[in-house]
């Protein structure tokens, strides 16, 4: 039994809940988002990685510090009440509107693979009902549903055997073949879909062996990675440029070239399990919002999440047009780059308020 | 007169050193106090007063007629007043006539009171024997390979079922009464230097908590003291076998007996627990991983089963090869309802046969098999009212929902079945998945005693999985499991 209630996270929690809430829609889209580089974008998930590794050590270091507070405790501490309550205020509504976004994105998805013949409205209501009773257990309730969820989808690699059968090995070389530009776009387009690992900071306080934490949160990044690195690597096996380019969900079609004499389809079972995956991506992001409302209202309340997942409902069944949502979601997405600088910018303050804060 | 040494050493307070202020008692007392208990008792016709006249002068003896075989009157009470008097001595206990509750009580627990009118004496004899059942084998968790005896109805019974196993004088017994009415004897038995110290902390306080008026059976015990009363998943073992309780007391945990109850219970449990029968161990390994392994998934498979259908047919036929559609449309060809509809129609159709089979008298029980199979399989089809096809998956999913060696957990999964078939009548296999992540947060979030329900699937230590859904040679099996957190390794 653990002595201080709120170090609840063992060693294997955090690398599970880095590496589940960093795997949701966006690895199904990332080929297609990696495309301007062509066939060379099989490697490129690598170079997500190292740049997660360095991004993920001001994150850890400055929550270090602060041994006892979350990031949005740190944002009053070194900013002062009202500028840091006002920024995580900002901060809570763009995790709303980045959970709508991921949940829009994956919804549109069962829409058209699953449900072809039903509007997504009630579904979403149940999917975020499951969501709720998640997140009412707590951070290590996530923990232990993103283990279970690694678990139970990992078999789906099997399915891409018939893509690796039917692919070309040669479309992997030559390895190197793109310039800046082509990179910066890709690198714009894609990191998205590796984000999550910035929750760290929210759940930093409740990990109960906070010096190895860079350690665990490491292999949970690099999980993630491997997983995305195989993903791109078949894609490019199996598709050709202009395919990589222009179809959709591209790692959904990978399942489709399974055959199997009992079952066609595979992509539809796909798609609903993957339902596991954005389940604790969602649960994450909406743990860490709830957590945002209790630091900007002082106090702990359950029906935070309430008001979250109602403003989330409220925003997906706006009636907005196609457009514009995507292009909300798509500022949302964007404004998740300040998140990941955020920590650069808070250890500078801290260097340079150090004496005042800790007098 | 041995007796009257007796009689005067007891008085002195030489047999009763604990309480220092003996009084003196007068015999106006005691005939005020079996006065009152004959008011008390006028209603209760199974009390007797008689009047013996013995060696010492007169004796009135008070009993519980139904709570005393005639036997243990005669060898316990008649025969020592008749002719060795001082063997009263040894086993009688003397009582303060002024607490009358506990004279109360002492009577309705079966006990003899006698009063020797001469020497202003009332005292209590032990003979409790109420006639119980033989012991016998079990009918509900039988098995091929080990003991056959089962626990019975009789609370020093199943005590001794589990001591005769376990002759270790750490193996504690601690009884208590429990039920603000009924009054039922229950007892908490576990290893001393096993146990976890934090568990049988939290079991106490929670019976200390419980306030409930009576209890047919340990299972209303069991619900009230569950960590949360509102899963539908049971959170403690249940077990007939003395040889089950005794495996999981030398595991370290605690079982809990009750009187008038065959059940006795486990706490704390996990759910890797619920599917483990104590034959897998009396069996060779093998046979005991393949056995886990169908009971294990099976749980999953018999609520996947028939949604899987629903949603098939309902929502992706596109899922199913071309043939196999085929097949399925052509036996569904006269069905005229939804396939939810159709689903729900014979599950709730073997739900009534279920519960007819067994609220049937066995004589009668005959004309089931040929009720269920006969008429509603073979003439249910031909009628057109169902597809043969999920004739098959609705007996293979009621079948495997017999396979938990635990009859609660069977329970169980017939009742989330019905969760799994709605949403996948709304959803299709989203609203499956959806359900599954439902069911795997809720059995995650679970707790039993404290401890993580799913401990072996998330385990505490790595030895569980020795013990788990494959079970290694025995020698291998040496370690206690995690979810006991034993002081013992």
């Amino acid at each position: 039994m653990n002595v201080d209630k709120r170090k609840q996270l063992n060693g294997y929690h955090v690398v599970f809940l880095i590496q589940n809430i960093m795997i949701g829609t966006g690895m199904l889209s990332l080929p297609q988002d990696l495309s301007s580089m062509g066939y060379s974008l099989a490697l490129y998930p690598l170079l997500f990685g190292v740049v997660a590794s360095l991004n993920l050590w001001p994150m850890i270091w400055i929550c270090s510090q602060y041994k006892n507070e979350n990031i949005f405790g740190i944002n009053e501490k070194l900013l002062g009440k009202w500028i840091g309550k006002s920024f995580n205020l900002f901060i809570v509504v763009h995790l709303t509107f980045f959970i709508a976004g991921i949940i829009d994105d994956y919804m549109n998805l069962i829409q058209t693979t699953a449900l072809p013949e039903q509007s997504t409205t009630i579904p979403i209501l149940f999917f975020l009902v499951v969501a709720i009773y998640i997140v009412n257990g707590g951070i290590k309730s996530i923990a232990r549903f993103c283990m279970m969820a690694f678990f139970l989808t990992l078999p789906l690699l099997y399915f891409l055997r018939w893509a690796i059968e039917k692919g070309d090995l040669s479309h992997l070389l030559p390895l190197f073949n793109f310039n800046k530009s082509e990179a910066f776009e890709a690198f714009r387009k894609g990191y998205l879909s590796i984000l999550g690992y910035e929750l760290i900071m929210v759940y930093f306080p409740y990990i109960a062996n906070q010096k190895k934490a860079y350690k665990h949160a490491l292999i949970g990044v690099w999980i993630s990675i491997i997983l995305c690195f195989v993903v791109t690597t078949v894609s490019v096996m199996y598709y050709s440029e202009w395919q990589l380019e222009h179809v959709t969900y591209s790692v959904l079609h990978l399942f489709k070239a399974g055959e199997l004499t009992y079952i066609e389809r595979i992509d539809i079972i796909g798609i609903t399990i993957w339902v596991f995956l954005v389940l604790t991506t969602i649960t994450g992001y909406l743990w860490c919002a709830k957590k945002g409302i209790d630091s900007f209202r002082s106090k702990k309340k359950i029906s935070h999440v309430y008001v979250i997942t109602i403003a989330i409902y409220i925003i997906l069944s706006m009636p907005f047009s196609k457009e514009v949502k995507e292009k909300i979601f798509e500022a949302a997405f964007q404004t998740s780059y300040l998140m990941l600088c955020w920590p650069i910018f808070l250890i500078v303050v801290h260097l340079l308020r150090k004496k005042q804060v800790q007098s | 007169m041995k007796f009257k040494k007796f009689i005067r050493a007891i008085k002195s307070g030489d047999t009763d050193k604990a309480s220092p202020n003996t009084k003196q008692v007068t015999g106006a007392e005691i005939e005020e106090t079996i006065e009152l208990l004959k008011k008390n008792t006028t209603q209760i016709n199974d009390v007797i007063f008689k009047k013996i006249p013995t060696n010492e002068g007169i004796v009135t003896m008070v009993y519980s007629n139904s709570l005393v075989e005639k036997m243990t009157m005669q060898v316990m009470v008649l025969i020592p007043l008749a002719n060795h008097l001082n063997q009263i001595h040894q086993i009688s206990e003397k009582i303060d006539p002024a607490d009358k509750t506990e004279i109360i009580s002492k009577l309705m627990g079966g006990q003899t009171l006698l009063y020797f009118h001469d020497a202003n004496l009332l005292l209590s004899i032990d003979t409790y024997s109420a006639s119980t059942r033989a012991i016998t084998n079990t009918e509900t968790e039988s098995t091929v390979i080990g003991p056959q005896d089962a626990f019975t109805e009789s609370l020093q019974v199943n005590i001794s079922l589990v001591k005769r196993r376990i002759k270790n004088p750490m193996l504690k017994n601690e009884n208590r009464i429990i039920g603000t009415e009924s009054n039922t004897e229950i007892s908490l038995l576990y290893v001393e230097d096993i146990v976890n110290k934090e568990n049988l902390e939290i079991l106490k306080k929670r019976l200390d908590k419980v306030n409930y008026p009576s209890f047919p059976d340990v299972s209303i015990l069991k619900q009230l003291i569950e960590d949360n009363p509102l899963s539908p998943f049971p959170q403690y073992y249940m077990s007939v076998r003395p040889d089950s309780i005794v495996h999981y007391i030398l595991d370290g945990r605690i079982v809990v007996l009750m009187d008038n109850s065959q059940a006795a219970i486990v706490c704390p449990t996990s759910f890797m627990d619920m599917f483990i029968s104590v034959e897998d161990y009396y069996n060779r390994w093998t046979t005991a991983t393949l056995l886990r392994m169908l009971r294990f998934f099976g749980f999953f498979l018999t609520i996947m089963i028939t949604p899987m259908y629903v949603s098939a047919l309902t929502f992706h036929p596109e899922i199913l090869p071309y043939e196999l559609l085929l097949n399925l449309q052509e036996s569904r060809s006269k069905v005229p309802f939804p396939p939810l509809i159709e689903v729900l129609f014979i599950e709730l159709i073997i739900e009534v046969l279920r519960e007819a089979g067994s609220r049937m008298p066995a004589k009668v029980g005959q004309t089931i098999g040929i009720v269920g199979g006969i008429v509603i399989g073979t003439a249910a089809v031909e009628a057109g009212l169902i597809s043969n096809i999920l004739i098959v998956l609705v007996a293979t999913s009621a079948l495997l929902s017999f396979l938990p060696p635990i009859f609660l957990m069977s329970n169980t999964s017939r009742f989330v079945r019905y969760i799994f078939i709605l949403s996948a009548g709304l959803f299709g296999l989203f609203g499956q998945m959806l359900a599954l992540a439902w069911l795997l947060a809720h059995l995650l979030n679970l707790s039993s005693l404290g401890t993580p329900f799913m401990t072996p699937v998330i385990p505490r230590k790595a030895g569980d999985l020795l013990d788990g859904i494959i079970r290694f040679p025995t020698a291998f099996l040496k370690g206690r499991s995690g979810i006991s957190r034993s002081q013992k390794k």
